[in-house]
Parts: C-alpha cells; structure tokens; sequence
C-alpha cells in the first residue's frame, strides 16, 4: 500500500515537474532571436556590430527619382516614409539589409520593393567598417499608421543572435507633401 | 505441485530478466543522450572551424598553402591622388591587392570555399568588393586591361602542378587603417589554416 502511494506521488510530482519546465521553457524563436538595442530618432544608437543614426523622416503621396536618365514617379494609396539615416560598421564589412517601421497599429512594414531602384538606398550598400555609410530607407504604408513609428534595422530580416537597433521616430507633425524627390544623395 | 514450482520458476525469471532490461534502458538513456549531444558538438566545433582563421602563418615573402606557393605581388592604394589621379571622398581609399600562386601539387578542388580578407590590429576585417563592381573599377582604371580574376572564380580552375595564376581582389578601407594592413588567405578545408601577408603601404 505505501509502495503504491509513493509510485503515484512519484508520478504526479514528476508530470507537474514537466509540465512546469515545459512551460516555463522560452521558444526557441526567443532563444535564437535578436541582440536589441534601442534609442530615439538623432541620436547614435550602437550595437556591438554596428550604429545607426536617423536624420530626417519624411511623407509624401509621390516619390520621385531619375533612375538610368528617365524620371520616375511612384505614387501610393497610402503614403511613402522616407528615412534617412547615417550607419556606420564596426567589426566586418557587413549589408544592411533588414529595415522594418512598426506603424500606429503594430504592424510591420518591410522597405518597399516598389521603390528598391531608387538612388542613395542603403540596403543596396555595404558598410565598411571605419567608413561612416548614408542613405535613405523607403517604405510604403498608411496614413494612419505614421502617427507612431519605430525604425528596426538589422543585417538581415528576422536576425537570429545578431544585432537589431530600434530607435523611436519622432511625431510627424507636419502635413503629408504631395511630392518628395529622391537625389543622388538622398533627402 | 512439482508442475507449479517450474511454472512459478520461469515466471520469476522473466520477470528478472524484464526487470534487468528495464534498468539497462534507463541507466543506458543518460549515455545515449550524452552521446548524442557530444556528436552534435564535435560536428557543430568542426563547421565552426571550417570558418574561421586561427592558424594564420604571416610571411613577408612567400609561403606554402593549398598546394601551392603564394607571395603578395602587388599592393596599391588608391584614392589619396599617388598611384592614380583618383581622388576620393574623406577617409575613403580603394586598396588592390594581388596575390601569386605556383603550384606546387595538384590542387583539384582543395581551393574552395577560398576567403580572402584584409585585417587591421584591432581585429577590424574588410571583405572584397562583388565581382561586378571589382570589374567595373578594373575597367576605369585600365580601359585596356583585362581584369583579372578574384580568388572564387580561379578556386574552380587553379593551376595544374607547377604553373602560376594572379588573383586579384579589391577592398574599401578607411585611410588610417591602410598602413597596417595584412591580407588573409584561406580555403574551406584547409581552415582554421590561413595565410597572411602585410601589404606594406604608407
């Protein structure tokens, strides 16, 4: 009888014992995700890998930008964020490919492929490590979801163990311009 | 009662023997787990390895990797208006470095995976600018030239035993780094095995 008691409390303390570690145990996702660093728009944030600092944010309805001598001209339902910022390598020469805003809502939205020919985009550059690097980040999103934004930036989209900076852009306060064009050199 | 003495004999002894079972596979479970993780470990340490430098022997004239024999042929830094009238922006310099291989063996397919780098003393690490690039600026400074190739593409055609080849490779570094200088070498199943030489610029 007493064996028979001790086997069964064996089992429950065991299955609670597991059930415990089970869900106390992170995802791998969270394990294997992000080094994340954050700060403010203007300032440099930096990471052990790299920094960015952002300039200017702006909005427009139209982009416009001279791609192989012809203009082009994209417009959007929604409208165009156009962030420009100052990246700058440490370690080894490295992309930037991964750049995200996370909107109003919480959603995410990547860099626009729309507008992935435009001049002075630095996810098509490659930092150099002692050469601060410039450029603009492009994104295509609605109205309303500008209202707060965060800039995610890392070398790749979804880092696992690898360094991502968020900085908080400042409030848009100023009216969406129906046109922003798009130079050599950015904004 | 003879005939039910044996019967409760062997059902003794299964019950042993199924108990002496039950036991190995529990004692043997830790093993086996420690066994597997330990596998994992050792393959996961090779792959980790296999792609980095730590064995780096640095020689100022020559030396022996990959089956072959390797010097720096040539180190040029461009941007700051002395080897070229290019000029440019800021701390901005483009460095060419070429390197000569006679082989001394037959190389077959031991160049692959090949890395070339440069590196400072604080451990900073430049890699080569992409092939398109590196020949679009081989054609602005030599409209007449061929470019040459870069370390990838000779790695699939390396030369037979006892003739020669000239990789070349192009880097954008700061200027204040460029006099400290040493460009790395190394393929995938040689490493951690690597080759460094300083490229001596000023």
């Amino acid at each position: 009888m007493k064996t028979r008691f001790v086997t069964i409390a064996g089992v429950i303390v065991a299955a609670l014992t597991l059930s415990f570690l089970q869900t106390t145990t992170p995802p791998y996702a969270m394990i294997t995700g992000p080094l994340k660093t954050s700060g403010q728009q203007g300032e440099a944030v930096t990471s052990t890998t790299f920094s960015v600092q952002v300039g200017d944010v702006a909005r427009a309805r139209t982009i416009g930008y001279n791609r192989f001598g012809e203009a082009v001209a994209l417009e959007s339902s929604g409208v165009w964020v156009v962030v420009s910022a100052e990246l700058r390598g440490f370690k080894e020469t490295m992309p930037v490919h991964g750049a995200t805003i996370v909107g109003a809502s919480g959603r995410r939205y990547r860099q626009s492929d729309r507008a992935s020919g435009a001049p002075d985009v630095l996810s098509t550059k490659v930092l150099q490590p002692g050469l601060p690097t410039t450029g603009i980040f492009i994104f295509e999103m609605p109205e309303d979801e500008t209202g707060t934004m965060t800039l995610v930036v890392s070398e790749q989209y979804e880092p696992q163990l690898q360094d991502e900076i968020s900085l908080t852009l400042e409030p848009q306060d100023e009216a969406v311009r129906e046109r922003l064009d798009i130079g050599p050199d950015g904004i | 009662m003879r005939l039910f003495a044996s019967g409760w004999t062997s059902v003794q002894m299964a019950f042993e023997r199924e108990r002496r079972i039950r036991w190995l596979a529990i004692i043997s479970l830790p093993v086996l787990i420690a066994a597997a993780v330990g596998i994992n470990a050792w393959r996961n340490i090779g792959d980790y390895r296999h792609g980095i430098e730590i064995d780096v022997a640095q020689g100022a004239s020559e030396l022996d990797y990959g089956g072959a024999a390797w010097r720096l042929e040539q180190a040029r830094l461009i941007g700051d208006g002395r080897d070229t009238d290019v000029q440019l922006p800021g701390e901005m310099r483009l460095i060419i470095v070429r390197l000569a291989a006679t082989a001394i063996d037959d190389i077959g397919e031991g160049w692959g995976e090949c890395s070339v780098s440069l590196t400072d003393e604080a451990g900073r690490r430049w890699l080569p600018l992409d092939v398109v690039l590196s020949d679009d600026l081989s054609r602005d400074l030599d409209p007449v030239a061929e470019p040459l190739d870069g370390c990838g593409i000779s790695s699939l055609d390396p030369p037979a035993r006892h003739q020669s080849t000239v990789i070349e490779e192009k880097f954008v570094v700061p200027a204040t780094a460029a006099s400290e200088l040493l460009v790395h070498l190394s393929f995938g199943a040689l490493r951690p095995a690597a080759i460094a030489f300083p490229l001596g610029l000023s």
